[in-house]
């Protein structure tokens, strides 16, 4: 007995020893990705961060000073005003537009501070009968930020319904599936550079562009709908480009995870009587759960960080995040400022992915 | 291994290439192929390197040189500066000359620099830059007066040379002017029996009058007026001819004075938003030159405003306007107070070029005599050799280079020098602020109010004034 427990740490120590000579050699192995990784991620990442406390110019050997938060504090401050009511001088009461009728308020610019720091109008509303007007030192900013979530929130629901959709009937068995599946890739296979100013195209100005024809065909419209530069259908072509585009991919995730549901638990769901309804929410549905949950985030990252449909169709006329970053990189020549724009919208973005992991359970293995 | 036999093999071809002088003809595949094993015993290795490219001409001492132009692509900008480069080329076999296209959106372009000058690359030689880029970018260019250029600057037009000398260097050979011109149907006026307008106003009267009467007669998608309404610098220019024909002076004057929020400027601005949607499309808030002219050359507009390159391509064969149109100054406020805004390309040569000598060298033929007059009867591109204006062969392609030269000699600047190394900013604010006024989410007064103070934020030593 005591031979026996003596031998056994010893034995221990032995394969302990041998544990830590591989788990040494498995760092030695992992280093240079360590390195690698260190290089291209941590170092740029790094020094974005670093500029962005400081009012670096881009392409010039301006001087570079640190300025602490002030970027920060320029791209996120915030204000909410209320409008007091435009009053006419001779009458003493509130002005009422001869047009539509609306009473008047006092335009936004006249409330807005402007010491130490300028608030520009972002949006106005009402609210039981009161004006107030939503300000921010960088509207551009903050708009950048409501439109992309829009955008990615919109996209996403359409995407996963569309791309659930199509996952499903490709995973039924037909003839042809093989080359059906292939063709469904097309959309995502054409750079974003090119198949965006396809629909830059087909969204053009006049009847020469293919929403306008059919529009005014079926007698919707004249024919003469601006809409990549009317505010109000911006968003949504935007969308519906975004749409056609990455349906495929989600498609495509889906399928996979579709493919690894064993076909036995329909046949039992089928034997305890469950219709195709209930086996869609009883069995596809929660298999279907991780593969869903690694698709929405990488759909949602992905769909906050758009720069290039943005860049090409809309340039500066409407921004997301990442094309404001790139204007106040480029057009600015703001490095600083550019860099601080790009941190808070790395943490937006980790922000999102945490709520995901939280909430849908994506497990690291 | 065996990748690793044939490469001692190629090696051992060159070296035997090298050592017959580059003139082995026919036998050099054998002689490689016997050579394989000897080889490694060559003595003079060292030397290979020298000789080992044989040069394509005996001319050339040393290896081609690679010259990388950075040239605009609008109407047939790509194609004459090909055309040029293949001519240089045939006269200096030495030279290889790579023309590369770069965006119509002057930000687009500029972006394309700045990202070869923030890396300091030597894969840009030449650079076709805008009038309002000198100031801002001179730091990144050789002085070209040190490679030749002190001898010709005289015969172009002064205002331009000194507008791209900062701190005595010259930072850019002037390569083409531009001035903002009002284009207009001759077989329409006549049609409807008007005058070319002189006003605004008549401008509004006359475009909504034809597009009545073309939309009367069956075309549905003609339009009066066209010009460039997109968030860019593009709109910078056509606001600042509005503003500056309206007497509301230039936006910030070469003084330093920000005059932008005047009530001249305020009420030619809100006339201009409402042109959108009545005598020109909804759309135009999203047009560029190109867009504007697509819908010109298609027959499809009475007026149009555009810089000189349209005209040739107007007339060109596949042009449903050809012959049918020409150009005057732009309507003022009232008569004879007509403004165009000063535009023109001009080449400067990269401080990180390899070959900053050869690039300076052909930089110069570019804006040659010869060269501008061939851009000038080809593409209608505005010479700024002041000679070229008396030329016949250039005034038969372009007769309005010779009846409107006041319009290109008394353009309005844009105010890049004064705000420089600003100026990109200075001109976002003001686009943005006017486009906001197009699409009818501003109105002109309040947004301008917000752009005196935008401009008295950027530059507190700056006076608020009146134009």
């Amino acid at each position: 007995m005591t031979a026996a427990t003596e031998a056994k740490p010893q034995k221990l120590s032995k394969a302990g020893s041998l544990l830590d000579n591989e788990q040494r050699l498995a760092y030695w192995l992992l280093a240079p990705t360590f390195v690698i990784l260190f290089a291209v991620a941590f170092y740029p990442l790094g020094s974005v961060f670093y500029s962005s406390f400081t009012n670096d110019t881009f392409a010039s050997a301006v001087q570079t000073d640190f300025v602490g938060l002030e970027n920060y504090s320029n791209l996120l401050s915030v204000t909410l005003k209320e409008l007091p009511p435009e009053i006419d001088e001779a009458t003493g009461q509130q002005v009422i537009d001869a047009d539509t009728g609306e009473p008047e308020f006092v335009s936004s610019i006249q409330v807005l501070p402007r010491d130490p720091r300028r608030y520009r109008e972002v949006g106005t509303f009402g609210f039981f009968g009161k004006q107030y007007v939503f300000g921010a030192t960088d509207a551009d900013f903050i708009e950048s930020i409501y439109d992309t979530t829009r955008f990615s929130a919109v996209t996403l629901f359409f995407e996963t319904l569309l791309g659930l959709g199509i996952a499903i009937a490709l995973n039924t068995a037909f003839p042809g599936r093989g080359l059906m599946r292939a063709a469904m890739l097309v959309p995502w296979a054409i750079l974003t550079a090119v198949s965006s100013r396809i629909w830059e195209w087909m969204f053009i100005d006049t009847r020469a562009g293919f929403f306008n024809i059919i529009f005014q065909k079926l007698g919707f419209t004249d024919g003469q709908t601006p809409f990549l530069a009317d505010s109000a259908t911006q968003l949504p072509a935007a969308i519906i480009i975004d749409v056609w585009k990455t349906t495929p991919f989600m498609a495509l995730l889906l399928l996979a995870g579709l493919a690894i549901i064993p076909s036995e638990l329909y046949e039992a769901a089928e034997v305890d009587g469950a219709n195709k309804w209930k086996q869609f929410t009883a069995v596809t549905l929660p298999l279907l759960k991780p593969t869903l949950a690694v698709a929405l985030v990488f759909r949602t990252l992905d769909a906050l960080r758009v720069f290039d449909l943005f860049q090409i169709v809309f340039a500066q006329k409407k921004y997301s995040m990442a094309s404001f970053a790139y204007y106040q990189l480029i057009d600015s020549q703001a490095l600083g400022y550019s860099s601080a724009a790009s941190v808070i919208i790395f943490f937006i973005i980790t922000a999102f992915a945490i709520l995901y992991i939280r909430f849908l359970g994506v497990t690291s293995d | 291994m065996k990748t690793s036999k044939w490469l001692i093999a190629f090696l051992a071809l060159v070296m035997v290439l090298a050592a017959c002088g580059g003139d082995t003809g026919s036998t050099d595949t054998t002689a490689g192929a016997t050579d394989t094993t000897s080889a490694p015993d060559t003595p003079d290795t060292t030397d290979a390197p020298d000789t080992t490219e044989p040069a394509p001409s005996g001319d050339c001492d040393g290896e081609q040189v690679l010259l990388r132009t950075f040239t605009g692509a609008v109407g047939q900008e790509l194609e004459m500066a090909q055309n040029q480069a293949d001519r240089y080329m045939a006269e200096n076999p030495c030279i290889t000359i790579e023309s590369i296209a770069t965006p119509d959106f002057v930000e687009d372009r500029l972006g394309t620099y700045l990202q070869l000058f923030e890396a300091q690359s030597p894969e840009g030689d030449i650079y076709q830059i805008d009038v309002i880029w000198p100031g801002d970018l001179a730091e990144h260019f050789v002085d070209l007066n040190e490679y030749g250029a002190a001898d010709v600057t005289g015969d172009h037009f002064p205002a331009i040379i000194e507008n791209n000398t900062v701190d005595g260097k010259l930072i850019g050979i002037p390569w083409f002017t531009d001035a903002g011109l009002l284009y207009y149907r001759t077989d329409l006026l006549e049609k409807y029996n008007l005058e070319p307008p002189t006003t605004w106003d008549e401008l509004e009267a006359s475009a909504q009058t034809i597009q009545d009467g073309e939309r009367a007669d069956g075309n549905q998608d003609f339009w009066g007026y066209v010009w460039q309404g997109n968030a860019y610098e593009g709109l910078t220019c056509d606001a600042l001819e509005w503003i500056a024909s309206a007497g509301g002076g230039s936006i910030i004057e070469p003084d330093g004075t920000i005059t932008i929020n005047n009530q001249n400027a305020i009420d030619i601005v809100d006339q201009a938003a409402g042109w959108v949607g009545t005598i020109s499309p909804p759309g135009v808030t999203a047009y560029g030159e190109e867009d504007a002219r697509g819908v010109w050359q298609a027959g499809n507009a009475a007026f149009m405003r555009n810089w000189p390159y349209a005209y040739s391509l107007g007339n060109s064969d596949d042009s449903a306007v050809k012959g049918l149109f020409d150009v005057s100054p732009l309507p003022g406020k009232t008569a004879g107070q007509s403004a165009a805004t000063l535009g023109g390309w001009q080449l400067a040569v990269s401080k990180y070029s390899e070959h900053p000598e050869e690039a300076a060298a052909y930089a110069l033929f570019l804006a040659s005599e010869p060269e501008q007059k061939y851009r000038a009867v080809t593409g209608s591109l505005n010479p700024t050799i002041m000679s070229l204006y008396e030329d016949a062969d250039v005034l038969e392609a372009a007769p309005f280079f010779g009846s409107l030269l006041d319009v290109f000699t008394a353009a309005v600047a844009r105010p890049s020098t004064i705000t420089s190394p600003k100026y990109s900013d200075t001109s976002a604010l003001f686009f943005n602020a006017v486009h906001s006024v197009l699409t009818g989410d501003a109105d002109a007064e309040d947004a301008f109010l917000e752009l005196e103070l935008d401009y008295t934020d950027s530059f507190p030593d700056f006076t608020v004034g009146t134009p």
